[in-house]
């Protein structure tokens, strides 16, 4: 027999005690939600050390406003111009990249949190850069995380990620430091 | 009382400190969960998923690895620790592998992974901080989120002068942390494999999610040739719908944060990059038979019964003779070789803050109390009670015993009573 016949085996002739899927529903009708879910996602990105911003004018001026020093912008969202990602041949070559602009698919009111699909080549692009810019449409807002998995549904859809905030540490003393591995610092641009 | 706990007390500052960081990460998981009227509903939830799931494992595994493969992984199942070490090295060496990078994962303590790859020359590198830091210094993690909570930024800054390009001197947490970043973002752009646990396997999508802060585990997978998930058969959960109770519970009781940075859903793989995913057993399906200790694999390893203990918070995740040490790991212990770590079931107080505080209400306090009923953890506790019974059944013995009993306390407390030490001795009125 080979291994996951054994381990299934094993499972099957223990004799567990046999319990029901629960009914969640009550549970996610019950959840919190907020009369200004805006409102609660901004000042919950803020407690995860990320920022949000409406446009101050074109989506390319609100980027080099937040980052007047950036120098290699990488962009996968039209209307904002840098290199294309996507060229680069292998995920390592952006390293170095001080600015990397990707498009959010909703926010969640209750953490701060933005569903990233990956709709460009290299998924490093998210975290390799010194900063994360997410562009999302402002009405894309549930309340919680039920919602947003009732939302994301059952069907795979390939690479997705909850991001909310920049990267982060508390290892040494406890003491909260932005930038461990990850991006130093997240806007989400709002239009 | 241990030797490791009792070593641990003689610093009564660091014990100090300890239990007051301790204290303050329990503080910031009771803020957040006040923040949720439905909070005990969601612990709730969570338990009757666990309790769903783990009993319904071989339907659940099979749904999940077809998915995943249809996703484009490769699945394999690992009976147990012996064979998880092999199926990772036989992969690792089929590769060439010579670099490895990995985040975190009790898992990979568990089954003593990285001492086996680097018997096969792999060099394998922690790429989570505080993993990282007990690495270099050589030891085994203190706490399962927080490894090197015991660690002071004075010994962090010494060994970043020694081990990376830290200025000597500088202990600044900030400074200290963007060192390690440079120093493993070189590890992480020439690592020719990345591996991670796993916090969530979705049966109905295939899909294994892992919760993390730092970025570590994300950069490595997105960058390395080869990537490998491994975890327990008790991560397993049904359906994408089910996390929504546990990503509301995880960080809010393990750190007291409403969501990690971020929670990665792994799915088929990268670009002429193989994903490997390792399905384990190693004892799991031992204990999920035993009804009496079945519920212990609810936990969703998150930490919050160690951050409460009141005796964890002062002796330190070191004094626990298990690899992962407070209340969940006593109880581990006990279910992987009860002979060996009985000695951990006495440092607790029976206060059952820990099964108060877990998420996916684990009993945890009461699994403690029956492994005791079962186990005499002291030969002087069992020569008192037996002696008792004797005196009791001989009433002259008893009153003479009385009498002299002011003096007897006496020379025994001069003669150091063991059962004594740490606790107040009366003494005996006349």
């Amino acid at each position: 027999m080979n291994s996951k016949d054994i381990i299934l085996n094993s499972l099957r002739t223990a004799g567990a005690e046999q319990f029901p899927r629960p009914d969640l529903h009550a549970l996610e009708a019950d959840a919190m939600k907020y009369d200004d879910p805006f409102a609660q996602f901004c000042s919950a990105v803020k407690a995860a050390g990320g920022n949000v911003v409406g446009l101050e004018g074109s989506l390319e001026e609100t980027v080099k406003k937040l980052y007047p020093d950036a120098v290699k912008v990488a962009s996968t969202v039209k209307g904002c111009t840098g290199f294309n990602p996507d060229e680069v041949a292998t995920p390592g070559e952006l390293d170095g990249t001080d600015v990397a602009v990707v498009k959010g698919e909703f926010g969640v009111a209750e953490n701060g949190a933005v569903w990233l699909q990956q709709n460009f080549r290299h998924r490093a692009l998210l975290f390799i850069s010194e900063a994360l810019v997410i562009v999302m449409d402002k009405k894309a807002l549930v309340n919680n995380m039920h919602e947003a998995y009732l939302r994301l549904g059952e069907i795979p859809t390939g690479y997705g990620i909850f991001i909310s905030g920049p990267s982060k540490t508390a290892d040494i003393e406890q003491a909260l430091v932005f930038g461990a591995h990850g991006a130093r610092n997240l806007t989400v641009i709002v239009i | 009382m241990n030797k490791a706990a009792a070593k641990h007390l003689k610093d009564k500052s660091r014990t100090q400190w300890q239990d007051e960081t301790l204290w303050i990460v329990r503080g910031k998981r009771d803020n957040l969960s006040k923040q949720i009227p439905e909070w005990e509903k969601l612990r709730d939830a969570a338990s009757a998923l666990k309790l769903y799931s783990n009993s319904h494992l071989p339907e659940l595994l099979e749904q999940f690895e077809s998915n995943a493969v249809r996703n484009g992984a490769i699945v394999h199942w690992a009976k147990d620790a012996k064979e998880y070490r092999e199926i990772i090295g036989g992969i690792l060496t089929e590769h060439k592998v010579k670099n490895f990078v990995k985040s975190k994962s009790m898992l990979s303590e568990e089954c003593e992974l990285v001492p086996y790859l680097q018997s096969l020359g792999i060099d394998a590198v922690e790429t989570d901080l505080g993993e990282r830091i007990i690495q270099l210094m050589g030891q085994k993690p203190s706490h399962i989120v927080l490894p090197a909570i015991h660690v002071k930024r004075e010994q962090v800054g010494e060994l970043f002068t020694a081990q990376m390009d830290a200025e000597p001197g500088n202990y600044d947490p900030t400074y200290l942390t963007h060192t390690a970043r440079r120093n493993l973002r070189m590890k992480f752009l020439g690592a020719d494999a990345a591996m991670t646990g796993g916090n969530f396997a979705v049966a109905s999508t295939g899909e294994v999610v892992v919760c993390t802060n730092e970025g570590n585990a994300d950069i490595g997978t997105s960058l390395a040739p080869l990537q490998i998930a491994a975890f327990g058969i008790d991560k397993i959960v049904p359906d994408r719908e089910s996390l929504g109770v546990f990503t509301r519970l995880l960080a809010r009781s393990a750190t007291g944060q409403p969501v990690t940075a971020y929670t990665t859903h792994y799915s088929g793989s990268r670009e002429g990059v193989e994903f490997h995913i390792v399905i384990v057993d190693n004892g799991r399906s031992r204990i999920l038979a035993d009804r009496q200790h079945f519920k212990l694999l609810n936990c969703l390893r998150c930490g919050a019964c160690m951050n409460t203990c009141p005796v964890f918070r002062r002796i330190g995740g070191h004094s626990y003779s298990y690899f992962i040490p407070g209340p969940v790991g006593t109880n581990l212990g006990m279910t992987a070789d009860p002979k060996k770590y009985k000695d951990n079931l006495s440092l607790c107080s029976l206060c059952h803050s820990c099964s108060c505080v877990c998420p996916a209400k684990v009993d945890l306090a009461d699994q403690i109390y029956a492994w005791r009923q079962d186990w005499h953890t002291s030969q002087a506790k069992h020569a008192i009670s037996s002696g008792m019974s004797f005196v009791m059944k001989h009433p002259a013995l008893l009153n003479a015993g009385l009498k002299v009993a002011p003096v007897g306390m006496k020379i025994l407390k001069a003669f150091g009573l063991k059962w004594g030490k740490g606790r107040e001795m009366p003494d005996m009125k006349k």
